[in-house]
């Protein structure tokens, strides 16, 4: 029920995992599975049986603690649940965290301590919120961009300020995994726009591509800004699952992104992208249809926020009316600026949809109309509604229905168009004979 | 007229000018603080009674906040008091050289705790520039989502952030005494908020045990699904545009808003009365209580909620749709409201970086605003963000944060100063739920699971921690309200087919545009001014809440709210000995102005003459 973490001293450019792939089963993308050593020997976590806790702690950089307000938000599974350990099957999630923190304990900053010297009973994750600041800019006039507290809390040994960078730097070694929440954690974000005056970096760009966790894990992204706060809960508590043995292998895109939550684009998933697909297109603010042609890069952003909504499964961006400004993903903000105003690209495929939409558009709706009527007001000729009054059928629609209906039918039975003769053995009925079969004891037809 | 300090009178139109014969009228000299530092380093030798306390990290405020302190533990007294921000992103300076359009989405970002407002606020500088008027319809719906982020954010602080600290887990180790007496105390409100005693009322609101605790953070979710289903995200929303918002409004948007809107009615009721038994019951205990986190009433708000008639964006005409607003604008000095026009408000704050890690900028390009009045160097549209990160020290700098002054007077920010203007101004053009009475605030909450109810919150005598706090919870039955009233007229624009969220805009690329936003976060004050020459931004100053109240001393010596707010808290807290002091009541002090996330507070005791003790860690207290 232990794991050793990594020492202190284990480098962080060095590839610390030699968990094979088999024993922890998280597989990193291809390219870095074949890194980590294998060496026997080495201090590196071991898994004996299932954990019944994980120490998290949470690194604020430069940050607007919007990802921290986004995963309070978080209803599946919510942190409380975590966090009190509540979920049948999961370890209870200890949370060194500014707002949550579960475990009281005498001393905050000795758990961070025993967390870097190894001492700690369970294994740990740490979570960066924020970017991390190119400190050096800042050391070059004697001060900092971001601290985590000054003297006492940073280093109560050496009485100095201490970074966040360089809580980073001290923990993730002898993280058994180390995750970035938020667009400015994952790629650097809103305070490494073009120009910054920090060096602001993402977690990624600071630990460079040889780290590892004790797990043999590259850094786990979960980007957004802010993120859908059940993203990171879900990953957690996914990951967690996988490790007590309940759950499949979690899949990490290349770019260390969880695969189930960020491979589609938010477009796929869109409740406009039906309007898209018919070619039509809101110009301005507010109105129902696919919003490309006025600043939306849906189509070519990966996010799940039109499917999961942003809170409860409410919400959520084009599901609204916003449009999608690409905060998930690494080229966000520069790439995706000026906001409000329509991505070249969409003036291509916009064309595009509307060329095709101008054809669809009209054939479905001649079918719709038709299916928007009962059989009998078709026997009958008339509506029975007091809304309204819905025009008859054209002799144009009543031409290509029927067309229409054969196509539907071929290979089929129209419902109505031939009457089964019920066929009686001794006093009961045998359902489903067709009049005119010649074999009704043959499987009937549904 | 309203300032006192700042060379400005105004003629017999009320139209400001800066008084005549005053050469070089904004110039200041800062006044040194080595003085009174070394005295407190003298004092600190000297007594063994007398330790430098720090509060490290106090909070994230949007951030990260630090707290220095000089106690007297013998007498009880805070010496001196030093704020801290820790944390340096430079939004400002990111924001020069872009499109104007960036503005909202980037400041979006300045904070996540209340990541809505920003977005609106830079929304506004820029309609206010570039001359963009949102329809009724749009302004409506701004209105209910900022009504909705602050419901969330209410319950989150009183419950979440400052209640631990009057939770039975804090003050059974705080003071024994006064959790006695809870058990033996009934609650005045038991009625309304079905708690029989003081005791157990303390007891639920433990954190993560507590049902108070749990009931808040359900809240908090119920109204970020309110508010969603208009922002799309939270926090920072994605509908907000200049010239409105990108809501695709139906009527299911406003059924499912007030399905969750109408679960505010009977929480209201609820707050109002457990945070006033809460204040009475701790005045009662010890009347000292009204001293913790005292200080004079020096408040300061831009207002927020805009009537969907009057707004127009301009600056012109301000200072007239800004007193037509859900929350006055205006300011208190020493507790008399000296204004409530905005361009007042404007024009008397100035910004110093005398003690921050920024570099003083030397320009004074703007003399006058859009509407004539005089404008300072120090003023936002003139002031630049030059950082300079250097090394901490009491004497000179020790903070990434600036002093905002108004009429070069220290003045706080806060949700209670909605309250607080709003009752004293009595201009409230709305009065269908809410009356301002000119002493009180009349709230008419609608019956739900709970018979209606009419709150009145009032203008309390004193200021100070639990004021704060009790102004905050009657805020949440306010802030439903509005947004109920504002419900209500966007269902009268849908039934008469005003249905209109945006309007269209371009961004000129010729000539210097200049536009401010004034709209209040959920801690209050905020401002958003803007240059942009030539259809790029040159110049963008985002001054928070935070900003003010978390400022450093100013260039004449007077200490920023946190800072005044703890020198004058008395330690009331029971402890035998440094090693187990906790600090509780600076704690109360600093939380009760709503700084974002107050838990991580620690006191650090090492040493014979330097308290560092480990940790306070409010949250965690009660479990394990």
């Amino acid at each position: 029920m232990t794991i050793e973490t990594a020492t202190k001293g284990d480098s962080i450019t060095a590839p610390a995992g030699n968990i094979s792939d088999e024993s922890t089963g998280l597989t990193p993308h291809k390219e870095h599975t074949e890194q980590p050593g294998h060496q026997e020997g080495a201090q590196i976590a071991q898994f004996k049986g299932p954990l019944e806790k994980v120490y998290a702690f949470w690194l604020a950089g430069m940050s607007c603690d919007g990802c921290s307000i986004a995963v309070l938000g978080a209803t599946a599974p919510p942190v409380e649940a975590l966090l009190g350990g509540t979920i049948p099957g999961l370890p209870k999630v200890i949370l060194a965290h500014p707002v949550l923190s579960v475990e009281a304990g005498k001393d905050f900053v000795a758990m961070y301590h025993k967390a870097w010297e190894g001492k700690l009973d369970a294994p740990y994750v740490i979570i960066y919120e924020g970017s991390l600041a190119d400190e050096t800019l800042a050391a070059a006039t004697g001060g900092y961009w971001s601290c985590m507290g000054t003297s006492g809390i940073g280093d109560p040994y050496e009485d100095s300020v201490v970074t966040t960078a360089e809580w980073c730097k001290r923990l993730a070694p002898g993280a058994a995994a180390s995750i970035a929440i938020g667009t400015c954690a994952t790629w650097g974000g809103i305070p490494s726009a073009y120009g910054n005056p920090t060096g602001a970096m993402s977690m990624m760009d600071f630990l460079g591509k040889d780290y590892r966790s004790t797990l043999g894990l590259p850094v786990i992204n979960i980007p957004g800004c802010s993120p859908v706060g059940d993203n990171f809960t879900e990953t957690v508590a996914t990951v967690l699952m996988f490790l007590q043995g309940m759950g499949p292998l979690p899949e990490f895109d290349e770019l260390g992104r969880p695969a189930w939550l960020f491979k589609e684009t938010v477009h796929r998933q869109c409740n406009r992208a039906g309007y898209y697909e018919e070619g039509t297109f809101a110009s301005e603010y507010g109105q129902k249809e696919c919003l490309v042609e006025i600043g939306c890069w849906g189509p070519v952003v990966q996010c799940n926020i039109t499917s999961r909504g942003a809170i409860n499964h409410m919400g959520g961006c084009m599901n609204t009316g916003a449009i999608c400004i690409g905060c998930t993903m690494p080229g966000f903000p520069d790439k995706f600026a000026p906001f409000y105003s329509a991505a070249p690209g969409s003036d291509v495929s916009g064309a595009a949809s509307r060329m095709v939409g101008s054809f669809i558009r009209p054939l479905r709706r001649i079918t719709q109309r038709s299916q928007n009527r009962e059989t009998r007001w078709d026997r009958n000729g008339e509506v029975p509604s007091g809304w309204g009054h819905p025009s008859e059928p054209s002799t144009s629609d009543k031409i290509a229905h029927y067309f229409y209906e054969k196509l539907q039918f071929s290979g089929s039975v129209k419902p109505g168009r031939t009457k089964p003769e019920a066929k009686y053995k001794g006093n009961y009925e045998v359902p489903g004979v067709v009049a005119g079969e010649s074999d009704p004891s043959q499987k009937p037809t549904p | 007229m309203c300032f006192k300090n700042l060379p400005i009178e105004f003629d017999s139109q009320g139209k400001a000018q800066l008084k005549e014969g005053v050469s070089n009228p904004y110039t200041y000299q800062v006044k040194s603080l080595h003085a009174e530092e070394d005295q407190l380093r003298t004092l600190l030798a000297k007594n063994g009674h007398i330790k430098s306390v720090d509060f490290d990290p106090v909070t994230r405020v949007a951030g990260a906040l630090a707290f220095h302190t000089v106690a007297d533990l013998k007498e009880g007294k805070i010496l001196s008091a030093n704020s801290m921000a820790t944390l340096f992103r430079g939004y400002e300076v990111i924001l020069k050289g872009r499109d104007p359009r960036d503005a909202i989405f980037i400041s979006s970002r300045a904070c996540g705790v209340c990541g809505g407002v920003h977005a609106t606020v830079a929304a506004h500088a820029m309609e206010m520039a570039f001359d963009i008027k949102p329809p009724p319809l749009g302004i409506v719906v701004r209105n209910m989502m900022l009504a909705l982020e602050y419901l969330y954010d209410h319950p989150l602080h009183l419950f979440l952030l400052a209640g631990p600290d009057y939770s039975q887990a804090i003050v059974e180790q705080s003071n024994p005494e006064i959790m006695e007496k809870a058990w033996r105390t009934p609650a005045p409100g038991a009625n309304i908020h079905g708690y029989a005693n003081m005791g157990k009322l303390m007891e639920d609101m433990n954190p993560l045990t507590g049902s108070l605790y749990l009931e808040a953070l359900h809240m908090t979710r119920v109204a970020r699904e309110a508010y969603v289903l208009l922002g799309a995200k939270y926090p920072h929303p994605e509908t907000i545009v200049p010239g409105g918002v990108s809501v695709t409004i139906t009527l299911q948007t406003f059924n499912e808003v007030y399905a969750r809107l109408i679960k505010f009615f009977d929480y209201s009721k609820k707050a109002a009365a457990i945070w006033d038994d809460l204040t009475n019951f701790f005045y009662d205990a010890n009347s000292r209580y009204q001293e913790v986190g005292s200080r004079p009433m020096n408040i300061i708000d831009t207002g927020v909620w805009d009537d969907p008639y009057a707004y127009d964006a301009s600056y012109k005409n301000c200072n007239e749709w800004g007193e037509r607003r859900w929350a006055t604008p205006g300011v208190i000095i020493q507790g008399d409201l000296v204004t409530t026009r905005l361009q007042d408000i404007n024009i008397g704050v100035e910004e110093f970086v005398d003690h921050s890690f920024y570099e003083q900028w030397n320009s004074h390009r703007f003399k006058t605003d859009p509407a004539g009045n005089p404008l300072s160097p120090y003023h936002a549209w003139n002031k630049e963000t030059i950082p300079k990160p250097q090394g901490q020290n009491w004497k000179e700098r020790y903070t990434w944060d600036t002093a905002p002054r108004w009429d070069r007077m220290s003045v706080e920010a806060g949700a209670y100063a909605r309250l607080l203007i709003t009752a004293m101004a009595k201009k409230l053009p709305h009065n269908r739920f809410i009356e301002s009475t000119g002493t009180s605030l009349k709230i008419q909450l609608p019956r739900a699971t709970k018979p209606a109810l009419e709150l009145e919150w009032h203008v309390p005598k004193t200021w100070n921690a639990f004021e704060r706090n009790r102004a905050r919870a009657y805020a949440i039955g306010y802030t439903a309200m509005v947004c109920m009233d504002n419900w209500q007229h966007g269902m009268d624009m849908l039934k008469s087919g005003e249905t209109a969220v945006s309007t269209k805009f371009e961004i000129p690329k010729k000539g210097t545009h200049i536009g401010a936003g004034f709209w209040g976060a959920g801690r209050g004050f905020l401002t958003h001014h803007l240059v942009a020459d030539n259809g790029v931004i040159s110049n963008y100053q985002i001054n928070t809440p935070s900003t003010i109240n978390a400022s450093p001393r100013d260039p004449f010596g007077t200490p920023g709210p946190y800072e005044q707010a703890v020198m004058n808290t008395p330690i009331l807290e029971k402890y035998s000995g440094p090693e187990n002091f906790k600090g509780i009541d600076v704690l109360r002090a600093i939380r009760s102005f709503d700084p974002c996330m107050p838990c991580t507070t620690h006191i650090h005791v090492d040493g014979s003459d330097r308290v560092v003790s480990r940790e306070v860690n409010t949250c965690a207290c009660g479990v394990d």
